[in-house]
């Protein structure tokens, strides 16, 4: 399915709770839509590099079965921009929900 | 003999600086074997896995437009890399300093000289190749550290040599189509590195900006 400009919302909703890599971050979405999302994740990176330039994100290095990985966890002004996103799509997802009906 | 991985990463890290490059491979590699030992555990075969890990990723060449978006290219780099050395070339070398700051106000002494002298169209084109100097060869000295004020000096600095070029050669003849190509070359080069460091101002977060994208 296509989602296209939603995906830094879906990195940043991913990271809320704890760090993570990139794999997993894919795989987290992956799961949490059901398979529904199924996006390439050849482009997840360059939407994380975004993130980390606006500061949203910050990278660390990490361990992972004794390999060295980069990992990723949200800033405060990411979890502002989450709150402001999601708050968008409630009345963006309402607004449609009113005018096509319930599923 | 080039793996299939190798190939992607091949286009997807077309025209990216080295620097870039290198950090597309490494994490496109570490995210590569996540994938393949998750599909290996699955049940697949090293090849399906491979292949699976691969298909994944999915089109290097639009990764290549994306990753161009947010990483430096190789172009980008070289503009900083150009930049960084003559800095450093100005800043090492006292005599060079001082002779980059005299020259401008040498030129403006012998703009008003000229003037004095009544001979106004001279004073007038030297008193903007000074204006010119001045803004080229001494703002790496100013103390410009906040991109607010970076933002404001560089709207003063393009309105003030384009004043300067069009108050030296006159507007009225400097705008026909017989001098566009001198000014079209001149403003060029300008132009041309003031675009980059737009796109690389976008790109490096402002912790990063060296002193050159503040100007």
């Amino acid at each position: 399915m296509n989602f296209r400009g939603t995906l830094p919302t879906l990195i940043l909703e991913a990271l809320e709770h704890e760090p993570s890599h990139g794999y997993l971050i894919a795989q987290r979405i992956k799961k949490r839509s059901q398979g529904v999302l199924d996006f390439k994740e050849g482009t997840l990176y360059p939407a994380l590099h975004k993130l980390e330039s606006e500061g949203q994100v910050e990278s660390f290095e990490g361990v992972e079965k004794g390999r060295p990985r980069r990992y990723y966890r949200i800033t405060a002004s990411g979890h502002g921009a989450l709150t402001k996103d999601r708050a968008e799509w409630r009345a963006l997802s309402r607004a449609v929900t009113l005018i096509l009906g319930e599923a | 003999m080039l793996t299939e991985l190798d190939l992607w990463l091949k286009q997807a890290t077309c025209q990216l600086s080295i620097d870039s490059a290198a950090q597309v491979r490494t994490e496109i590699q570490e995210h590569y074997e996540s994938a393949r030992e998750a599909a290996m555990s699955g049940g697949s075969t090293a090849d399906e896995a491979d292949r699976v890990a691969v298909r994944a990723l999915g089109n290097a060449q639009a990764a290549n437009r994306q990753y161009r978006r947010v990483l430096l290219t190789s172009a980008e780099a070289g503009v900083l890399r150009e930049g960084n050395w003559e800095a450093g070339a100005v800043c090492s070398s006292p005599w060079l300093k001082w002779t980059l700051l005299a020259l401008p106000i040498a030129v403006l002494f012998a703009a008003i000289g000229f003037v004095l002298a009544g001979s106004i169209d001279k004073g007038r084109a030297l008193l903007s190749g000074g204006i010119g100097m001045g803004l080229l060869f001494t703002t790496p000295f100013l103390p410009i550290y906040t991109p607010s004020r970076a933002r404001v000096f560089r709207l003063l600095k393009w309105v003030a040599l384009l004043g300067a070029l069009g108050w030296a050669f006159d507007w009225s003849w400097l705008l026909t189509l017989k001098w566009s190509w001198l000014l079209a070359s001149c403003l060029w080069p300008l132009a041309w590195t003031e675009w980059t460091r737009i796109s690389i101002r976008r790109k490096l977060p402002v912790a990063k900006w060296p002193k050159q994208l503040y100007l």
